[in-house]
């Protein structure tokens, strides 16, 4: 690689949209800090009560297990339905594969205000709005397509000879899947058990169209605080998120680490 | 020698195509459930009327459509909507250009930590980072206190246009910086060392050389970014405190406060008619460019 | 003496072998990439699959492996129809150009895959990996990750892995084209050394014809998908049947000539060609050509041929002319004995050779 001298402007400019960029996640962490009874920046004074807050208000704490939950069921079946639909699409190639394949991931790119709606108009019918598997269905629309395609990579990029040695010594099909695919997609899995959880934890739009009165996660819960007070608890949540946001991505990274001197 | 027996086993036979059927089962369902059926029900909603009381009516008319695109309100909705998003579209360029050729032309771990404070963002909740904004820009936040500080009277920052403008530009620059960097693959840095020895300037050669090469990434990440901003809902909401009508806003409020569905289908299939229309423009923009 | 050329259908003998193949096809769609391929291989036969890529060789290894279904044909092994059992009941060892070992296990438990598949009790199965790992000299590396080996240890697990379980037949794919020269030269005689030692029947799939020459008692050449000839690495150097054959293993000069009773000539050389009639192409390899200075002495039955030097490469051990000679570039070669004058371009040169050395096919 050879190194070329960046020019000072360039430095100078990336640096002030860098500041720009991170402010936000920046000045969350002193004003979670702060002692006073309603937000200002600088605070007046220093404390921790706001993190205390945030177990004192039984609506926070519902609406945090409840993303918990929701994000990890979420991710789980878009890893149960996620994998069998790469493994079709990548390895056994129907006609019309690809065709199939956008069809899937299209929710993606429909805008989530559109889909929200178009979700809510279907769901509050069939009496899953306000429930835990309304929530957990409307996640999953918006996971699966993640899933589909982080998957579909780590399928398409695995080295079929490996799987044909494995036949060639005796396994059947499934032990070839189970004992060899499997193994190797490691990183990939967990990537995607990664991604899947993140977008479902953080996903606000949808969930604010499918939550009500009864049930609410985290990141609605948050939304509607804001919305009439914007004291320091959110500031010490949002502290504490940013953190859960930092274990998720350096597990990846172990993981993904530790695959790399696997696979190499 | 003596061979090694394998296990007999009756193989229990499915077709190869009743293996696939069996394992796209479960995408196809959620796909069709979550997807392909709201979509079409909520084209067929456009197509409905409410009466005054608010009471849906069953039936298929334009009614709606001829209301929604008659009403003056709604017609500026759009206006500003569009606007306000190309707006924030070309503040989101100007701002991540920088940073994405920063990052292009930077190596090794200093590069990996970059590109890790630039994904950081994108993986916080909207609603975290609106938060930092309002704490930034309220009247008893960082500006505010900063410009009075220094005895300045510091002007209105939130519950206005301004705020969203502000909010929505750093939101949606991670999208911006990536899609930069996926389009900057083209951009050797020999030709600009080609450009440089040929006798241009440095500000030359970046108009003359780095623009053109990177402007296929601009296209894409100026369509991802419109498309986000016109859709985007939590942000203007929490910085303009509802003072501020966007189209994604007006969906919101018809569908759960307002109550009005086949408005809130008609201005959501206005929208994806603009994501259309962004998309056609952005095809041909590629095909000018390359 | 004349070689002839390829009315009849390489040397096949009828009797069933240790495995048969028996009108062996595969299309993929309008395109046949192996054509009615028929071979029997005796037990304990190490042979070579050769020709150029795309020949159909890699296609017909993984038809007898099972992991390309055949579109017509039928394979059988030891008396037993295989063409239509799938691959993990086929009881093939096969040793992939890409190693193709388990990432996620170690040396150990890639060589004791196939042994777990078969169900092997665990003590007779740690035996018998000791033994493989042993016998491709990896003792001590059983508990590396293929990651940490080289590429020569790699292949070498490999096959470990797929003798291991003792298949009836042990199928190689180019597994030597991943290594660099010296070590290719190395394993090409180790896998010779096993497989002998086993008295295993093989299947070696190459596009290097030193390769197939000098380690296989029998060598298939294949071009378009077509069985080209089958014979002994002697036979299908020294009696070609084919001009694709001629010119594929070894080096070759050709001279396009017209046949008509029973003789063909070629830039004035008068070759016999019994049965031609027409276009038709001499060939005689470059080692088998005597070049001397001057005018032809009168050389009894030998074919002759004037011309002059275009260039001379003195190469160490040989030494190569390139000849112009009846409107072609003939080339030669002759291995070096020290005190050899090197003839300058211009020189003028007779180019000699016995007609035993001479090959002629119709002109294609």
């Amino acid at each position: 690689m050879d190194e070329r001298p960046i020019s000072p402007a360039l430095k100078a400019s990336a640096l002030v949209m860098f500041i720009f960029l991170l402010a936000p996640l920046l000045v969350v962490l002193p004003i979670s800090f702060s002692g006073d009874a309603y937000m200002a920046f600088p605070p007046s004074s220093w404390s921790v009560k706001w993190y205390g807050a945030i177990f004192a208000d039984k609506q926070m704490t519902a609406a945090f297990s409840v993303s918990i939950a929701l994000a990890l069921v979420v991710t789980v079946l878009s890893l149960l339905i996620g994998l069998p639909a790469a493994y079709a699409l990548v390895r056994l190639k129907p006609p019309g594969a690809e065709a199939l394949g956008s069809l899937f991931t299209a929710p993606l790119l429909l805008p989530t205000i559109v889909l929200g709606l178009a979700i809510l108009l279907v769901f509050a019918p069939l009496g899953l709005l306000g429930t835990f598997q309304g929530l957990v269905a409307a996640h999953l629309i918006v996971t699966l397509p993640y899933a589909v395609r982080v998957l579909s990579t780590a399928l398409a990029t695995l080295p079929i000879p490996v799987e044909e040695a494995a036949s060639t010594l005796g396994a059947p099909p499934l032990t070839v899947f189970f004992r060899v695919t499997l193994p190797m997609m490691r990183s990939g899995m967990v990537s995607t058990a990664a991604l899947c959880f993140l977008v479902s934890f953080d996903e606000v739009v949808l969930s604010l169209f499918m939550t009500g009165p009864r049930i609410s996660t985290l990141p609605v819960a948050m939304y509607h605080h804001v919305e009439q007070q914007a004291d320091p608890m959110v500031a010490a949540l949002s502290v504490l998120l940013v953190f859960l946001t930092l274990a998720v991505v350096v597990i990846v990274d172990r993981t993904a680490g530790l695959a790399k001197t696997f696979v190499k | 020698m003596s061979a090694i027996a394998l296990p007999a086993r009756s193989a229990r036979r499915i077709g190869p195509t009743g293996v696939v059927m069996l394992l796209l089962l479960p995408i196809a369902l959620v796909n069709a459930v979550g997807f392909l059926w709201p979509v079409v029900n909520l084209l067929r909603m456009s197509f409905k009327e409410t009466q005054a009381t608010g009471a849906l009516i069953d039936t298929v008319s334009t009614a709606t459509w001829a209301t929604v695109l008659s009403d003056s309100f709604t017609l500026d909705l759009i206006a500003n909507s569009v606007g306000v998003s190309l707006f924030i579209t070309l503040l989101t360029l100007v701002a991540s250009y920088p940073i994405a050729l920063y990052l292009h032309r930077s190596t090794g771990l200093w590069r990996t930590i970059l590109l890790v404070l630039v994904i950081a963002p994108l993986l916080t909740s909207a609603v975290v980072r609106t938060y930092g904004w309002i704490a930034i820009l309220s009247s008893q936040g960082l500006i505010a206190n900063a410009l009075l500080f220094l005895g300045i009277t510091p002007p209105r920052l939130m519950f206005n246009l301004t705020g969203v403008v502000i909010g929505l530009t750093e939101i949606l620059m991670p999208y911006m910086i990536l899609a930069l960097l996926s389009g900057f693959g083209r951009l050797d840095p020999r030709f600009e060392e080609a450009a440089l020895t040929l006798g241009a300037t440095p500000w030359k050669t970046f108009w003359r050389v780095v623009v053109p090469l990177t402007a296929p990434g601009m296209a894409l990440g100026c369509l991802l970014c419109f498309v986000l901003a016109i859709s985007s809902f939590v942000t203007p909401k929490l910085l303009s405190g509802g003072r501020v009508f966007l189209l994604a806003t007006e969906i919101y409020d018809q569908a759960i406060v307002t109550l009005n569905w086949p408005v809130a289908a008609t201005l959501s299939m206005i929208v994806l008619v603009l994501f259309g229309a962004a998309l056609a423009l952005y095809t041909r923009a590629l095909r000018r460019i390359a | 003496m004349i070689r002839t050329a390829p009315d009849e259908m390489a040397g096949l003998k009828q009797g069933e072998g240790f495995l048969s193949l028996r009108g062996l096809t595969r299309r993929y769609g309008p395109f046949v990439a192996v054509d009615d391929f028929n071979l029997d291989v005796a037990k304990g036969e190490l042979v070579a699959f050769l020709g150029p890529s795309g020949c159909g060789k890699t296609t017909s290894l993984r038809m007898i492996a099972g992991l390309v279904p055949s579109s017509s044909g039928h394979i059988v092994v030891n008396g037993r129809e295989i063409t239509e059992v799938p691959p993990y009941r086929r009881d093939m060892g096969l040793v992939f150009q890409s190693y193709a070992l388990f990432p996620h296990m170690d040396v150990a438990r890639n060589v004791a895959f196939g042994l777990e598949m078969r169900k092997v009790a665990k003590a007779d199965a740690a035996a018998r990996v000791r033994e493989a790992i042993a016998m491709v000299r990896l003792t001590g590396k059983e508990h590396h990750r293929p990651s940490e080996l080289s590429g020569g240890q790699q292949q070498r697990v490999a096959l470990a892995r797929a003798l291991v379980v003792r298949p009836s037949i042990l199928l190689l794919d180019e597994p030597l084209s991943n290594l660099d020269a010296k070590l290719r030269d190395e394993m090409r005689n180790e896998i010779r050394d096993i497989q002998k030692r086993l008295g295993i029947t093989a299947i070696f799939v190459t596009h290097d014809q030193m390769e197939a020459l000098t380690i296989c008692d029998k060598v298939v050449v294949m071009n378009h998908g077509r069985l080209e000839q089958v014979g002994t690495p002697l036979e299908i150097y020294e009696h070609p049947k084919t001009a694709f054959v001629a010119g594929f293993v070894g080096r070759i000069n050709r001279l396009a000539g017209t046949a008509s009773g029973g003789i063909a000539e070629a830039a004035g050389v008068k070759v016999a060609a019994p049965g031609f009639t027409g276009p038709v192409e001499v060939m005689v390899r470059p080692h088998r050509i005597v070049l001397s200075a001057g005018a032809a002495p009168a050389g009894g039955d030998l074919h002759q041929l004037s011309g002059t030097v275009a260039r001379a490469t003195f190469a160490g051990d040989i030494l190569e002319y390139e000849v112009e000679a009846g409107g072609v570039l003939m080339k030669t070669e002759a291995a070096t004995r020290g005190g050899e004058t090197v003839h300058a371009p211009g020189t003028p040169v007779t180019l000699s050779w016995r007609p035993q050395d001479t090959f002629v096919y119709t002109a294609s």
